[in-house]
């Protein structure tokens, strides 16, 4: 298995800069995030009351998985009934092994697949390729990315980083004759070549978005009909899917169906909502003779009991956290460096990897601004999350020695304002010398990088508790009875408190 | 302070009081952070009301219970002072139900929603509510306002050239309503666009609510002099 | 199938029912409590009890089916009768040139009568010939048309139920679609089809809501019609059915 996508080149914010001065890059994700985030906005308000559902899409979530041993049982057993044959598997080693040792019994020379996150996190093409089983992306986007030998650098828009010059020259190097720049060209192009592929694969791999527990069924949503394709032609189907992809009814279906697409691209529904149980039987027209579904951990489980990561197991990977965050909008998906990017993969990619120290630095790249959280149909707190991270690399002696001798300072001046004041006075003095007209452009010490982008602001030469004093005993001279009507309110503030009423 | 003060409300500024600890919190040096937070909880442990200029500190506040998990006394003061913090804005408008102070302010104004006084804390309708009632003011919307400035605290300082791509695009869009003045309820926010723009040497003049609404008073104030 | 493979097939599902207890018993530790045996109670489940009682009139659902479904590059045509509906899908194979029209096995469609309608072309029906290669027939139907169990007002979807005579193929295959369905069979929330299904014992294999054409947005978020799936969705609902 080839180790090329897993290797990490350099640090976020090595990878941030490169990304930064592709100004190409920066304007095509930007122009799409945007556009996907005002659909989504869009959708959530015609749609209406869209706070309510979002509370009862993280409800489910939330129940599904605090029971997750219950309903993945019951999922597991009723997909046997429907003749499926189910997998489980702890890691990603163990997720390609079961699916090459299916591959090989079926001697299979070539798989279509549709879009699916997790083969992405376990690198099945690669797997499939050392036993010679071509492994072919048949969603549009993948397709593309994947002449380009390329990873997704986004959830649902896996090219959002590649303009339809560069598309247009991938696919006319895969179709050997010269393709236009133009759209409807190139996915028919795509159409033809993929009808091809579909009707000779010996196996269509398909990921999950839900799977139903009570009748051991998958659901797939997408807009291009591949996953249909994938699901319907080849004689067998593997299907992947996370542990915690499960939802207890169809009925639950209903709330994920409202938040699922709305939330990716502002669709009332994807083009197709398909609900797969079991492989072909007697009475069926058609469908694979043979289907089996590998159930993955790979690090899931490590978020299960943890009072502070498990709703990370909530999410349902729309990606309307990439198009909320602002710093998705300007370094792409690259730059997180893992399969997950955005907020999501900053915290996701530490927590799956058990917040090893390679992947440590993700979790700064952040301003916690929070926009992923108001985003989120299911109100995961990834900004909070991401706090909790940097905490645990702290804890765990991982941070930067420099931070940690400025941060331990930070402690001591902060708790005894005697020290804090001579901090300040100090910092006046030492200030003289790069102050230029109250501020400060100098590009040094840690002030580098802020001031690359902005003047720094001088520390004023009579500080606020200086001046106080003062302003206190002017306030005092002229000192107003207190208006009736605004202390009145202010006494009914207090007894509500005291009553046990808070603010929020 | 004079604002409050206009109401008869007497204004302490505990002169212990240091740092809320938010840039530890934030980059994960808890035990640091706490000890901020204890300074700041005694500094104002005998107050009423504690009214912060700032919504990210008054943020930074409601974490305080969950810092003290351990340590349940401490735990149960920060709960008191939670109770008791508000943001400036939302302080005037839903505590003292002060929406109009008759300040007058003629020049062409935009305002920057900062992200932990308005996502997290939910203050929206009160700097709009103030901003509306200030005479001759004119109030154009900011392209993408709720977008964050990059600023992020020390999230500035360790990835800078990100912070300095959304300062850039904030200030783009601010440029953008040809508005005289930015005005805004978090002066780390308002001190990382004010930074760029004089970077750029673009002359928004960069404003906190508190002191436009003063400025705006004292104004109202001469006049009614003058014709007086 | 041989018996190798099946052999194979079952070690396989042994090794997995065995790997299934050590799985679930994991997640339970992790869980901080024992095995769950017992189905959990759920104060809540499914859509919000408001949502429950959206209901549209008869006459506004069809129109938001329409507006919905059009919305996302799809038509909707109205028929009184099966003879009208045949009318409209033979007028349209001969505008277009149609040579090969692939149709579910099913005896409504048949009724269409588009075999005598249409001579010169080709009209098959799904499945009908144990020898035929289906999928090949499929692949190469410039159109196909298909019974729909119902259509979704509020999301403009049709949903098609699997069956021996309802090939999930004939749907997805064909350059352009006919979806064929009753104006009783048209509801206003996706519920209304999706909680039944939790009172099916047994529930179709394939069961596919289509709202539109086939489409992508992955070039420079540019729209694209007709990617892998049809690129020309008609539905007709039809008024006595």
């Amino acid at each position: 298995m080839s180790t090329q996508q897993t290797e990490l080149k350099g640090t976020v914010k090595e990878r941030a800069q490169l990304a930064l001065n592709n100004d190409f890059l920066r304007q095509a994700v930007k122009f799409t995030t945007e556009r996907l985030r005002s659909g989504k906005l869009k959708a959530a308000e015609e749609h209406g009351n869209w706070e309510e559902w979002r509370e009862r899409g993280r409800q489910i979530r939330l129940h599904t998985i605090a029971h997750l041993d219950y309903y993945l049982g019951e999922f597991a057993n009723n997909a046997r009934e429907n003749g499926v044959h189910v997998h489980f598997a702890d890691t990603a080693q163990d997720a390609i092994s079961i699916a090459l040792q299916i591959a090989k019994a079926k001697e299979a020379k070539s798989a279509v697949k549709s879009k699916s996150m997790v083969t992405e996190e376990i690198h099945l093409n690669q797997a499939l390729q050392s036993i010679d089983c071509e492994a072919i992306e048949t969603d549009l986007g993948e397709y593309i990315i994947q002449l380009a030998n390329e990873t997704p650098s986004h959830i649902i828009i896996p090219a959002i980083h590649k303009n339809r010059y560069q598309i247009a020259e991938l696919l006319s190097e895969d179709a050997g004759e010269q393709l236009p720049p133009e759209t409807s060209v190139l996915a028919g192009y795509v159409r033809k070549k993929l009808r091809e592929k579909f009707l000779q694969a010996d196996i269509g791999v398909t990921g999950c978005n839900f799977a139903i527990a009570e009748s051991g069924s998958i659901v797939l949503f997408e807009n291009e009909g591949n996953a249909r394709m994938v699901s319907t032609v080849p004689k067998t189907q593997i299907t992947f899917m996370g542990m915690e992809r499960i939802i207890p009814s169809w009925a639950d279906l209903e709330v994920m169906a409202t938040l699922l697409p709305r939330s990716a691209t502002g669709q009332k529904l994807t083009v197709y909502m398909s609900g797969i149980t079991g492989p072909k039987r007697e009475e069926d027209g058609d469908g694979p003779e043979e289907m089996h579904i590998i159930i993955l951990d790979n690090g899931r489980s490590l978020q299960l009991g943890d009072p502070e990561f498990q709703e990370l197991l909530n999410c349902i990977r729309c990606g309307a956290c990439l198009n909320a965050c602002p710093v998705y909008r300007h370094i792409g998906g690259h730059a997180y460096g893992g399969t997950y990017s955005g907020p999501i993969g900053a915290v996701l990619t530490p927590a799956l990897k058990k917040n090893v120290a390679e992947w440590d630095d993700i979790a700064n790249a952040s301003s916690l601004c929070g926009a992923c959280y108001e985003a989120c149909p299911v109100k995961i707190p990834l900004h909070d999350m991401l706090v909790s991270l940097r905490r645990r690399k702290v804890e765990a002696g991982h941070d930067h020695p420099l931070e940690r001798v400025g941060m331990k300072g930070f402690g001591t001046v902060m708790s005894n304002v005697k020290v804090y004041h001579r901090a300040l006075k100090l910092g006046k003095l030492g200030q003289k010398v790069v102050v230029r007209d109250g501020g400060i452009r100098a590009k040094i010490g840690p002030l580098k990088g802020w001031n690359s982008h902005r003047v720094a602001p001088s520390i004023s030469k009579q500080l606020f508790r200086e001046q106080y004093g003062e302003l206190r005993s002017e306030l005092d001279q002229q000192a107003k009875a207190a208006d009736p009507a605004v202390a009145a309110r202010m006494r009914e503030w207090l007894t509500g408190r005291d009553g046990g009423a808070s603010h929020e | 302070m004079r604002l409050l003060a206009r109401y008869g409300i007497v204004l302490e500024f505990p002169n212990v009081q240091t740092c809320c600890g938010q840039p530890a919190y934030n980059s994960g040096y808890w035990k640091e952070a706490r000890a901020a937070a204890k300074t700041i909880i005694n500094a104002f442990e005998d107050s009423d009301f504690v009214v912060t200029p700032s919504g990210s500190c008054a943020y930074m506040i409601h974490h305080y219970p969950e810092m003290f998990k351990e340590e349940p006394e401490w735990q149960e003061k920060a709960l008191q002072l939670q109770r008791k913090v508000f943001e400036f804005s939302n302080f005037l408008v839903e505590v003292l139900g002060i929406q109009d102070l008759g300040a007058r302010f003629p020049h062409k104004v935009t305002y920057h929603p900062s992200c932990h006084g308005s996502r997290l804390l939910g203050v929206k309708h009160e700097p709009m509510a103030l901003l509306n009632n200030v005479e001759g003011l004119e109030l154009v919307p900011l392209p993408f306002a709720e977008d964050c400035c990059g600023f992020g605290g020390t999230f500035a300082i360790k990835m800078s050239d990100i912070s300095g791509a959304m300062v850039a695009e904030k200030a783009e869009h601010v440029i953008e309503t040809e508005a005289e003045v930015l005005v805004g309820l978090d002066m780390g926010c308002l001190m990382n666009i004010a930074g760029h723009l004089r970077y750029r040497n673009q002359p928004v003049r960069v404003m906190h609510l508190a002191e436009l609404l003063y400025e705006g008073v004292s104004y109202s104030d001469e006049h009614t002099a003058n014709r007086a | 199938m041989s018996n190798a493979r099946k052999d194979w097939l079952q070690q396989l599902d042994e090794a997995s029912k065995q790997k299934q207890e050590q799985f679930l018993n994991g997640i339970a530790a992790k869980l901080q409590r024992p095995r769950m045996t017992q189905k959990p109670q759920r104060p809540l489940q499914g859509a919000p009890e408001f949502w429950e009682q959206f209901e549209l009139g008869e006459v506004e659902k069809l129109e938001m089916f329409q507006r919905n479904f059009e919305a996302a590059g799809g038509y909707v045509l109205r028929a009184a009768t099966l003879a009208d509906a045949s009318n409209i899908i033979v007028d349209k194979a001969v505008e277009l040139k149609a040579m090969h029209v692939l149709r579910q096995d099913e005896q409504l469609l048949e009724q269409l009568g588009l075999e005598q309608a249409m001579p010169q072309v080709k009209v098959r029906s799904w499945n009908d010939d144990a020898l035929e290669d289906w999928k090949a027939r499929a692949a190469e139907a410039d159109i196909g048309v298909v019974l729909a169990d119902y259509a979704v007002a509020y999301t403009g979807s049709l949903a098609l139920l699997s069956s021996k005579t309802k090939g999930r193929s004939v749907s997805l295959l064909p350059t352009l679609l006919f979806a064929l369905v009753p104006r009783s069979s048209v509801v206003t929330r996706l519920g209304e089809v999706l909680k039944p299904l939790d009172e099916l014992k047994r529930l179709p294999a394939g069961i596919h809501f289509v709202s539109g054409p086939s489409r992508s947005a992955d070039i420079e978020n540019d729209l694209t019609i007709g990617v892998h799936g049809p690129g020309i969705v008609y539905t007709i609902i039809i008024d006595e059915l």
